[in-house]
Parts: structure tokens; sequence; C-alpha cells
């Protein structure tokens, strides 16, 4: 395998996006491109997720990008892994690029949703549960995230308030990224009476739906000559698996993928938890950053709830999570997340972090979830 | 020329036909591991065998999660609130469904006791049994 790259980053404001998934996608895909010092000519491989397209009538994405970004003839597939979409087409990007069947390749995510009503957005993003067997039983995926924030509370000691921490903290840190959906403060009190979605989680449990695109450029250490940027290196990249349904889960503590594929991702980059100086997580729900926590590692089986309320995961804690604002408040356009992740750790280890920077920007891991956990990505990175 | 395929055995129809109609909870069961399933599939998601033996659940089982759900899902409009809970079944597997009579939080808990019902609508639906404490 060859060393493998991010050298270049970018991503819009997530919001709500004027124009359609295809321009924005076609911009930040641009954009991170120049960034990176390369050439459109210079990728040999496009990796394009947008979940729901189908609400634009537009699929097939991959080759109008590359047209837009003057690379008709390159090759592009669509990448479709629900939440983790273009964290699993960064994963294919780096084999692609490792294995030596591409010097450089290009993941982009890009979702929009805002031309339609919340009730329509919100059963779009249930097609990522499974439809005959959930869906059709009268779940939502906040309902399913809330069933397993249940049996959390059930087994280990925690308040309200450790899960409202959470919330406050990734709002805290989205006031500071100008990408970021949200960048407003939330106190406690204004966590406690928001209203409740799916008992026990409330409206600022949830992260919102975004529109978004972000793009990352992958490539191989021995093709770029002099790099522009302080590449990342993939010391890791792992994508794993598990059952879908809550009901063939065999405990509700955390999500068995996420477990795996840390497992995994700890091993391939010859580390340990310890060494990671700040992480990007899922936190799609505000039980999702303490499960996420645990599943990678971080801390033993119970005990994350309060870290968010002690300061561990705070900007200058211990270990900084979501420094970026998180799913919570730089938002969530479903297919962009996963790339949007690396465009935060590219950002603090390039020193483009303004105003967020986290203390120590050696090691960083991100994790994203597909759906409530059918699918999980675990990359980690280093500075050179 | 056929129009459509046969039936297969084993199909979602069928399972979802036992929530509508028959009362009956189908699932599946592992011959070589024992895992008891409510979800469709060919072999076992735990130890891969194939292929799997058709197997009844229980109609009784205990919560071992839930939520009430206050904004529900879009073919669930006017129902809410509801609860959505994860059941263990008596005599192995799990099934989700809705318990569209339990309508807050403090009138329901893990490990209440639950049996399942027919519904007049589509999915899995569950009703509170006596708690066997007497206390819910």
């Amino acid at each position: 395998m060859r060393e493998t790259w991010v050298v270049g980053a970018a991503q819009n404001r997530f919001g709500r996006m004027n124009e359609t998934s295809r321009e924005a996608a076609t911009r930040v895909a641009m954009e991170a491109i120049l960034q990176s010092g390369l050439r459109p000519q210079d990728i040999g491989y496009t990796f394009v997720s947008n979940c729901l397209g189908i609400t634009e009538h537009q699929g097939h994405l991959g080759p109008l990008i590359n047209s837009g970004l003057g690379i008709p003839h390159v090759p592009s597939v669509s990448v479709e892994s629900a939440c983790s979409s273009s964290s699993a087409g960064l994963h294919e990007a780096f084999v692609h690029v490792a294995g030596g069947f591409a010097d450089a390749a290009l993941v982009v995510g890009v979702e929009k949703l805002s031309h339609v009503d919340t009730l329509t957005a919100t059963s779009y993003f249930t097609v990522g549960a499974d439809y005959p067997f959930e869906t059709k039983n009268g779940a939502t995926f906040p309902g399913l995230y809330a069933t397993l924030a249940t049996a959390y509370r059930k087994r280990f000691p925690t308040t309200p308030e450790m899960f409202g921490a959470v919330a406050i903290k990734n709002h805290a840190n989205g006031t500071r990224n100008p990408h970021a959906h949200f960048q407003k403060e939330i106190s406690m009190e204004n966590y406690l009476s928001s209203p409740v979605v799916a008992w026990p989680l409330r409206l600022y449990d949830c992260c919102p739906f975004s529109d978004g695109a972000a793009a990352v450029v992958v490539a191989a250490k021995d093709v770029v000559q002099r790099p522009v940027t302080e590449p990342l290196v993939i010391r890791a990249s792992v994508r794993s698996g598990s059952v879908t349904d809550m009901q063939d889960r065999p405990d509700l503590l955390g999500l068995p993928a996420a477990r795996l594929a840390a497992e995994r991702a700890f091993r391939q980059a010859h580390l340990e938890p310890k060494d990671i100086d700040f992480a990007e997580v899922h936190d799609c729900f505000t039980i999702a950053e303490v499960l996420a926590l645990e599943d990678l590692g971080f801390f033993p089986k119970g005990t994350a709830a309060p870290a968010a309320l002690e300061g561990t995961t705070a900007r200058d804690g211990k270990l900084p999570v979501n420094a970026s604002g998180g799913l919570k408040a730089k938002g969530h356009p479903v297919a962009a997340t996963g790339a949007a992740q690396v465009v935060e750790v590219f950002e603090q280890m390039n020193g483009l972090a303004h105003g967020r920077e986290v203390p120590r920007a050696q090691t960083a891991l991100t994790h994203n979830i597909g759906a409530t956990g059918g699918s999980c990505s675990v990359h980690i990175f280093s500075r050179r | 020329m056929v129009d459509s395929m046969p039936d297969a055995p084993h199909s979602i129809a069928e399972f979802v036909k036992g929530y509508e109609e028959g009362g009956t909870l189908r699932g599946l069961r592992c011959p070589s591991c024992g895992l008891v399933t409510a979800t469709w599939g060919l072999a076992c998601p735990r130890c891969g065998h194939h292929p799997l033996e058709e197997h009844e659940l229980s109609t009784k089982g205990t919560v071992a999660a839930f939520t009430i759900l206050t904004v529900p899902g879009e073919e669930f409009l006017n129902d809410a609130p509801y609860a959505y809970v994860v059941v263990e079944m008596d005599g192995g597997g799990s099934v989700t469904g809705w318990m569209p009579t339990v309508r807050a939080e403090n009138e329901i808990a893990i490990g209440d006791r639950v049996r399942f019902v027919t519904g007049y609508k589509p999915g899995v639906q569950f009703a509170k049994e006596p708690n066997p404490s007497g206390s819910g």
C-alpha cells in the first residue's frame, strides 16, 4: 500500500443552499482541488455521495460534476451509505490511491432538502431505517436513537444535564465555525425547555436537517511533489457493518459497527485511543456522541455521559470532541457529513480553524455512522 | 414466459401478513446457533448458517427499551403521541413495535410486560400486560 494523504478539503456554509446540489458540489470540489495544488486533470477517480438527489430529480451526479470540473472523461461512481456516505467515499478513494489504481481521487458529498417540507424531509431521512420492520412499525430516526437513550439511562446513572451539556458544547463550538449551520449558543435552560421530539430526546438533542456540500482530495505521497498544504496522512481507513435493526442487536448500549471499526482502525494505525488529540464524532443526537466516545474506546462503557458536563470533551479539554460544532451545530447534510468531518481535521491541522483551534492537532479521528449503525466509517489522520 | 415470479418462501409479505391478519409474529430460527430473529433474511446474522427455519415467536415479552414519539413518521401522523418499543419476547427474539395506548413516559418502563396484538393498521402493535409485581 502507498502512503496516502488528504491534500485538500473544502465545504460550503451548511444550512440552506439556494443553488442545486450539482452546483454546490462542483464548487466545493473545485475549491478543494485548487487548494491542494493539484489540477482537476490530476484526478483519476471521483466518488460522489448524494443520498436524496431524487428530491431534485437528479441522479448520476458524478459525470455532471466531473464535466463541470472540465474532466468529463474521468470515471465516477455514486457511493451511498446513508449518513456515512461520503466517509464511505473517502474509504473508496483511499483504497484506489493506496492500492495504486489512481494517483489522486476526489470525494464529494452533497445534500439539499430545504426545498421540501419538514414532514417530507423526515420521511426521506427515515429511508435509512428498515422500512417493513422499523418504519412501518412506527419508528422515526429520533425514535430509534431514543430507544438507545432509554436503554442507556436505565443501565447507567445519568442526568438530563449530561446530555444537555453535549448540545451546549457543540453549539458553543459552532459559534466559532463560519461553516456551521447554527452559530448561536444555547443555555441549559434553553435545552431543558425545548420540546420533546422522542422522549427523552428534546429538540436540542437532535441535529438539524441541513443543506451542504463538502469535498476531499486524496493523493499518493509519491505523486505529490511539493505539497502546498499540510497534508493529512491517512493512518487508518476502516469501514464496518452491523445488523441494521434494533431488534437484532445483541445489546442496545452502543453501536456494534462502531466498536468493530474502531478496533480495526486503531490496529491499522498502530495507535491507541490515548494517542488521539481530537475527534469529530457522529452526534446526530446527543446520545450518539456519548455512545461514540465509548464505542471508540475513549471512555469505558457507561462512563462517557458526564464528559461534556465536566469539560473533558470541550475544545480546550483533554479530548476535544466536535470542535467544528458537530452534526448538532455545524449541521447534517446527510451525504456531505463524512467529508465535512475531514474538512474540520484538515482546517485544524492547517491552522485554518481560526478561533476554534484545539490545543494539540497532530493526530485526529473521525467517526461517521450510517443511519442507526448499520454501517460505520472510522478514519485516523496524522500530520507528517 | 411467466408474468411474475412465484412467491418465495420466507417472504417479507408473509411476515407483515402475520402482523395484520394472523395475530402471529413470524420469525426465523437458526438451527445451528439457535438465534431467533423477527427480521427477514436467508442466513443467520450471527453465525452465517443457511438456511433458517420458520419460527413463530411468542406473543408475550418484556420491554427492553422505549420512546414516546411526539413527532411521528408520515404514516403515524394521527397517532402521536405513542410509544415505540423494543421488546424481548419470551423464548427468544426481539421485536420492535408501537403502542397506541401508551402516550406518556410515565405510563411505561423498561421491564414492563407487553403482548403482541393485531392492530388496526399495518405494523407490529403491543399492549400492556398486567405487571406481575402489581406496581404497574
